[in-house]
């Protein structure tokens, strides 16, 4: 790995993880205050995270296996705000009947 | 109020004071950077630096265990068990600190002898305490552990946290058995040196952070025990699941068979996925339960946990953790980085909404809010961020020139450390360092004045989509 490519790479992997918490954090308040815009917001921070899984994969010199990992992380990031959330409502639900 | 109550005052009492010391010799250890030979052979930085790291372990230590003893007889309906000798612990405890801070201030270490490591300097980091002392914590923690036990045994009560809590003791007290070998391997020491350092201070307190949160959040923003609970078990299993295996990442490069590579980077690289989930279950409670909170700094605190754990932990975390990433970064700044975000948000957040808890109840007032807590609370996380911007920045210049470029020898390490990037870096966390002792000011400034008693309307809940 030369040095820039470590820089490169630790700030890319940085910046995905970052964009799935504006993802998880702006899918949230849109759901919260009823703003669909906010949560299409959030959609596009996880297009973006998704997008530096791509670059990560094809232009870091990350061996194969870390890259499937970087790539199925994001993928996954897709799916914790949604479930998540419908899990919190749930659990809200179920215990505001069981008061 | 209850007796343990006030014990747990003490015990705030006692880590707010061990936060200002480590406050103070953080500062102090910055200045090292900037002006190497200062206090030369009068007080090194090595001191400062033990001072620094050890009075965090022991005042987040302490307010743990005043939260617990804050939160057990609401959660039991009955006063602790064993509340003499919790009492006695204290003063016990707190003498220990002040002996061993007093031997490392003014004599520092001693010759390579059983006696120093018994009464001067274990010389292992974090856990540098002699061992008198560390004998002295496992009577600590064996006190507190009968102090909850037998209050559940006496109440006949076990709730879900309570469960967690009595099971987290276990690893509490059989971790920290690690601080007493001292193999003269220098691999097989570090082996289970770690497992003290992650096993201990991170897994661990991370259940038990996780515990006095699920309290917290109960009294302070009302939300349901079935909740509440359910979260606990998830992050518990997150814990057992991602964050045993994940101090695989401090096996990388201590002599261990390579497969440590593999283990330590996968699991590691799970650990940002739990924290999104908090993210998400933050903003859901805040969302809910925002404007009905009794208490407000209690309430932003809590919200900062959940942010600076995930951008301390996942975000900094994820940045190095990989093996071909984490083989030019470990033991440089910005791990010190990555250290001290992760280190604020998991703990140092949760603790500051527990003093707000105890705040409120002794000032006897419905609603708490006010000024000062909140130029704290900007003040505290303004620095912190500075101060691990600057530390990565450094960090990184480290890992650039001395590792990526010099091949990580001696000369190298020393062309790093007098490289502007690195100087930068090291001046913007000394600044920062210092807004962040501003906020310590203000917040032991805010604790001890009364609030205004003022009783607010309360606007009604925000309602999730």
């Amino acid at each position: 790995m030369t040095p820039a490519a470590l820089i490169e790479t630790a700030l890319l992997l940085g910046v995905l993880v970052l964009a799935g918490g504006g993802y998880g954090g702006l899918y949230s308040v849109g759901r919260l205050r009823a703003r669909p815009a906010l949560v299409r917001a959030g959609w596009v921070c996880w297009v973006a995270a998704f997008a530096v899984a791509l670059v990560i994969a094809v232009a870091t010199p990350l061996e194969a296996g870390w890259k499937l990992l970087v790539l199925g992380s994001a993928i996954v990031y897709a799916v914790i705000p949604p479930v998540t959330w419908r899990y919190l409502e749930r659990l809200h639900v179920e215990a505001e009947r069981g008061r | 109020m209850y007796r343990s109550q006030k014990l747990s005052l003490r015990y705030f009492t006692a880590a707010i004071v061990l936060f200002g010391v480590m406050i103070l010799f953080g500062l102090l250890s910055a200045l090292y950077y900037l002006y190497p030979s200062m206090l030369f052979n009068v007080f090194n930085f090595s001191t400062s630096k033990i001072l620094h790291i050890d009075t965090l372990v022991i005042w987040l230590l302490m307010a743990f265990m005043g939260a617990v003893y804050w939160y057990l007889p609401k959660e039991l309906g009955r006063e602790i068990e064993g509340m003499w000798l919790a009492e006695a612990t204290f003063w016990v405890f707190c003498a220990v600190v002040a002996v061993v801070a007093l031997v490392f201030v003014f004599v520092q270490y001693g010759s390579a002898s059983e006696f120093s490591l018994w009464f001067i300097n274990q010389g292992r980091k974090y856990v540098e305490a002699p061992r008198w002392a560390s004998i002295g914590v496992v009577a600590v923690m064996l006190v507190f552990a009968y102090n909850v036990i037998g209050t559940a045994v006496k109440a006949r009560k076990m709730t879900g946290i309570m469960w967690v809590l009595v099971l987290d003791l276990i690893p509490l007290l059989l971790v920290y058995l690690d601080a007493f070998p001292a193999p003269t391997n220098l691999s097989v020491d570090l082996y289970w040196w770690w497992w003290l350092v992650h096993m201990w201070v991170e897994s661990t307190w991370e259940v038990l952070i996780g515990c006095v949160m699920a309290l917290v959040l109960m009294d302070v923003m009302g939300t349901p025990r079935r909740i509440v609970e359910a979260w606990l078990y998830i992050e518990v299993m997150l814990v057992l699941g991602a964050g045993i295996l994940g101090l695989g990442h401090h096996y990388f490069w201590i002599g261990t068979p390579r497969y440590w590579l593999g283990i330590g980077g996968f699991f590691s690289a799970l650990e940002p996925l739990p924290l999104l989930g908090m993210v998400v279950h933050s903003i859901y409670d805040a969302g809910m339960h925002r404007m009905k909170t009794a208490n407000r700094p209690a309430f932003f605190w809590i919200t900062a946990e959940a942010f600076g754990n995930f951008i301390g932990a996942g975000v900094w975390g994820f940045m190095m953790t990989l093996p071909q990433i984490n083989l030019f970064s470990h033991g440089t700044q910005w791990t010190v980085s990555h250290g001290h975000f992760a280190f604020y948000g998991a703990y140092v957040c949760g603790v500051l909404a527990v003093f707000y808890v105890a705040k409120q109840k002794i000032a006897g007032v419905d609603f708490l809010d006010g000024r000062a807590w909140r130029w704290s609370f900007a003040l505290f996380n303004f620095g912190m961020v500075g101060m691990v911007m600057g530390l990565l920045i450094s960090g990184m210049a480290q890992a650039f020139y001395g590792r990526a470029i010099g091949g990580s020898t001696l000369m190298a390490f020393t062309q790093a450390s007098e490289n502007p990037w690195f100087l930068a870096g090291m001046y913007a966390r000394m600044g920062f360092g210092v807004i962040f002792a501003l906020g310590y000011v203000v917040l032991v400034y805010d604790l001890l004045t009364a609030p205004r008693r003022a009783l607010v309307a309360q606007p009604a809940p925000l309602e999730p989509a």
